[in-house]
């Protein structure tokens, strides 16, 4: 290795290493991209993927408790019973539970609804203390009007 | 009892007069120093990391978070001591509390001020690096004694690096040294009255700047606690308060370093207007914030690239440069 | 080699399944002489969760969420192979619009997957800076992947025959400022890293896999045309709407036939760049229609018959092999993982070279290990 290579490759090298404290110095002035998350929140996208919730209907819900969704369910989250009032009535569901620790959130059950009855809720703060407060009972959020 | 201890301290006010309280008073203020610095340093590094990763770093506790470091000293503090059973139990005891203790030791000679000096020794400089050069020591026994693989691994790591580092460091050291006639840091500093040292041994100073910087084992030279290759290097063991300490004497050391950079090549407490100790302080951070500006740039380098460097790059032009000084100052003189 | 007692003044190293740079739940048993590795022996199955099983005992389409918690980078493009291959087997096409917003959001999938990797691997050579950049650019195109998909990392938006939802209004000016400002940052990467001193001394000429061995590893993905073979599937054997668009086979060494970690830096800065070229062609050519096949039922079943589909996911070579009994579950679903291939060539690097080269090397495979175990 001549003198000359050798110089060079000291001039280069520093010079490689100055130009890389120019670029972290330069983002150091550049406004922060965190947001502060208990103080401040991104807006949620419009195709935002929560749990599902039932849609109110004049209400009630249109659920008629067919059972797509729990048979589609990658894993087997859902649970939904129906009842009739009558013989001559329609089925409406009357139970509508979901196991969110188990949920996928793939959105498959709201596709396969025949009656277009489920959404996906807007919600994203579910920390729980247990797995038992994962299990989410869908006819009373809709009944509550909870936060949607 | 409190006869024997007020004897005693009799007994030294006698031997010693004055200066032993000049030495107690001193080196409490050092040891209350040590520790706000190493608060400041902290919240200091981790705020700048933050800004130039496009993010704010610690703001929850106390204004801009600078009381941050104060719930994370308490967090260590209230944490288990854990010595694993393999472990050589007294060396591993005895290893956080040796890379402490000789970290304030430079606190005696650093030259804050025209007056604001501990001491004056003649050997001030000989002090520090010898004090410096023990810190490998607990080091290599903290690594060794923890019975890990990553850790003796790192451990020896650490000293190889010092070994190796302590020499352009000294070299660079001495063309200032034989410049100022002497190894005395206030004679240093009267000795850069017009002209600062880094103008006139600019390539000794960066030598310095980069021995420095791998003295204290700090990126882009942090090879001995490399968490991506090491886990955490010499003190993957270490956890509670003995960790905090080698935490502390790391950021001490970044300190002291710092400051014999600025003794040495940036004329300590003076300045343009109102030489003062305040001089010394800002010039002194402005080194530190250079040292974590570096860290958060780079990748670290490999072991025996850092090797190379020392031995390759550094201590040949160290040697030359300590060369050319001595000529030009046999000729000039 | 696990039983084997040492004599001489060698020690084993376990590195992994816990530890900062073996990304996940790699075990790495090293035989150590000093820093220096005698042998390597990677040690699989910390997170095996029988997807291959799990396939076989539900219905195609109850198995769509799995195929992105495989690869969970490129969550989206296991996601358009699953339904590709499915599409292939049963003869059904997506309305061309389908096949354009599925296309983008694979190649955005693969500009999210290459910069975690960027970021991951600065982080294993201990620059910690370039980490926290590339997520900052990830989050952008996390964001716009959310605006189609909903969600952030495990998509399940391809769906049997089209996509769930059509692109929003707001998608393609997002993605035209995001292909902007991250050729920016390309360019700060490349003053950063690419031409920083330590960086190329890490890596340039650490980890040389010749162009044989690539082959006799069944090596792909950017891995292999770091080595100067310029095998990507997405020309070789384009499925979708690949042949519509114009973009080259990024390689390096051409001549060398031998590829180190720089290469494949190299490789994958340039896929990024090229993948912006991709999505903006892409966003052009889009036509409007359907974005669902008409006449498509619900559960796929394929008719009797072995089917084998191959895709280029973020780190190589995707195959699938299917075998239908006609019925709406399948009778095997094999999936071919490129990082499987890939890791498998690293026991022949790593001897002779130094811890810190291993995780230099490891890294510059990009392995994702629950791809690995499946």
């Amino acid at each position: 290795m001549g003198v000359g290579q050798y110089l060079n490759d000291l001039v280069t090298g520093a010079w490689s290493l100055a130009s890389g404290m120019g670029v972290t110095v330069r983002y150091m002035f550049k406004p922060v991209s965190t947001v502060q998350y208990p103080r401040e929140r991104l807006p949620l996208p419009e195709a935002y993927r929560g749990h599902i919730e039932l849609i109110p209907h004049e209400g009630g819900h249109r659920c008629v408790a067919c059972g797509e969704c729990f048979r589609t369910c990658p894993s087997a989250v859902i649970k939904v019973q129906g009842f009739k009032r009558q013989a001559s009535d329609h089925t409406r569901a009357r139970y509508f539970f979901i196991d969110y620790s188990r949920c996928s959130l793939c959105g498959l059950c709201v596709e396969v609804c025949p009656e277009k009855a489920l959404r996906f809720s807007r919600e994203y703060e579910q920390a729980e203390v247990s797995r038992y407060g994962a299990v989410v009972d869908l006819m009373a959020r809709l009944h509550e009007g909870g936060p949607s | 009892m409190l006869n024997i201890f007020s004897e005693a301290w009799q007994a030294l006010l006698n031997f010693f007069g004055p200066l032993a309280l000049v030495l107690v008073v001193g080196l409490v203020v050092a040891l209350t120093y040590v520790q706000i610095n190493a608060l400041f340093l902290v919240w200091l590094e981790r705020k700048v990391a933050g800004h130039i990763q496009l993010r704010i770093g610690p703001k929850e506790v106390g204004p801009f978070g600078v009381l941050q470091t104060i719930v994370d000293g308490v967090k260590l503090l209230s944490k288990e001591l854990i010595t694993p059973r393999p472990a050589s139990w007294l060396l591993f005891v005895l290893s956080p509390i040796l890379v402490f203790m000789p970290v304030l030791v430079p606190f005696v000679v650093l030259p804050f001020g025209e007056n604001l000096q501990i001491r004056d020794l003649n050997v001030g400089l000989m002090l520090i690096f010898a004090f410096a050069g023990l810190n490998v020591l607990a080091i290599l026994m903290g690594g060794w004694a923890s019975n890990n693989k990553y850790a003796l691994l790192g451990a020896v790591r650490s000293v190889a690096q010092n070994v190796a580092y302590e020499i352009p460091l000294l070299l660079s050291a001495m063309s200032v040294v034989i410049m100022a006639n002497s190894l005395s840091l206030r004679a240093i500093v009267e000795a850069q009255q017009g002209l600062w040292f880094v103008f006139v041994q600019p390539v000794a100073a960066v030598l310095y700047l980069v021995g420095a910087t791998a003295e204290t084992n700090r990126a882009p030279f942090d090879i001995p606690e490399a968490e991506s290759e090491l886990v955490a290097g010499f003190h993957t063991e270490y956890s509670g308060m003995r960790f905090g300490l080698f935490f502390l004497a790391e950021y001490t050391n970044m300190f002291i370093v710092a400051s014999v950079a600025t003794t040495l090549f940036f004329g300590g407490w003076r300045g343009p207007i109102a030489d003062g100790p305040w001089w010394f302080l800002a010039k002194v951070y402005l080194l530190i914030f250079g040292v974590i500006w570096v860290r958060w740039t780079f990748p670290r380098l490999r072991f025996d690239q850092l090797m190379n460097l020392a031995w390759k790059y550094l201590i040949p032009i160290a040697l030359v440069n300590l060369l050319a000084t001595a000529l030009i100052l046999k000729l000039v003189r | 080699m696990l039983r084997k007692t040492l004599t001489d003044d060698t020690f084993y190293l376990n590195m992994g399944p816990q530890h900062p740079s073996t990304h996940g739940v790699l075990r790495l048993l090293l035989r150590l002489d000093g820093e220096r590795i005698v042998e390597c022996e990677p040690v699989l199955g910390y997170s095996h969760r029988g997807h291959e099983h799990m396939a076989q005992t539900k219905s195609y389409l109850r198995f769509m969420p799995n195929p992105s918690r495989m690869d969970y980078l490129a969550g989206l493009m296991y996601n358009h192979a699953y339904c590709l291959a499915l599409e292939r087997a049963c003869g059904v096409e997506a309305p061309r619009r389908a096949q354009y917003i599925r296309l983008i959001c694979a190649e955005l999938n693969r500009i999210a997957s290459h910069l975690l990797w960027f970021g991951a691997y600065l982080l294993d050579l201990g620059g910690f800076t370039p980490f926290l950049y590339a997520f900052d650019d990830r989050e952008d195109i996390l964001a716009i992947l959310g605006e189609v998909t909903g969600s952030r990392l495990t998509y399940s938006y391809c769906r049997f025959g089209g996509v769930a939802r059509d692109l929003t209004p707001a998608f393609p000016q997002m993605t035209r400022a995001f292909i902007a400002k991250l050729r920016a940052r390309l360019a700060d990467y490349d003053t950063l890293v690419s031409k920083n001193i330590i960086f190329i001394n890490r890596t340039k000429g650490i980890g040389p896999i010749s162009r044989e061995q690539a082959r006799d590893y069944a090596l792909s993905g950017p891995n292999l045309r770091a080595c100067g073979i310029g095998h990507d599937l997405r020309r070789v054997e384009p499925c979708s709407v690949y042949p519509d668009l114009d973009f080259q086979t990024v390689t390096t060494n051409q001549d060398a036939g031998i590829g180190d970690c720089y290469d494949r830096y190299l490789v994958r800065m340039g896929e990024m760049a090229q993948s912006l070229d991709i999505v903006e062609q892409a966003l052009e050519l889009i036509p409007e229609g359907p974005i669902r096949a008409k006449g498509v039922p619900q559960e796929p079943a394929p008719p009797p018959g072995d089917y084998q589909f191959s895709y280029e996911s973020a780190r190589g070579l995707l195959s699938i092999y299917l075998v239908s009994d006609g019925s709406r579950v399948p009778v095997r679903m094999k999936w071919r993982t490129p990082s499987f291939s890939n890791l498998s060539i690293l026991p022949l690097l790593l001897p002779g070279t130094l811890v810190a080269d291993t995780v230099a090397i490891l890294g510059s495979l990009d392995l994702v290990i629950p791809e690995i175990d499946r």
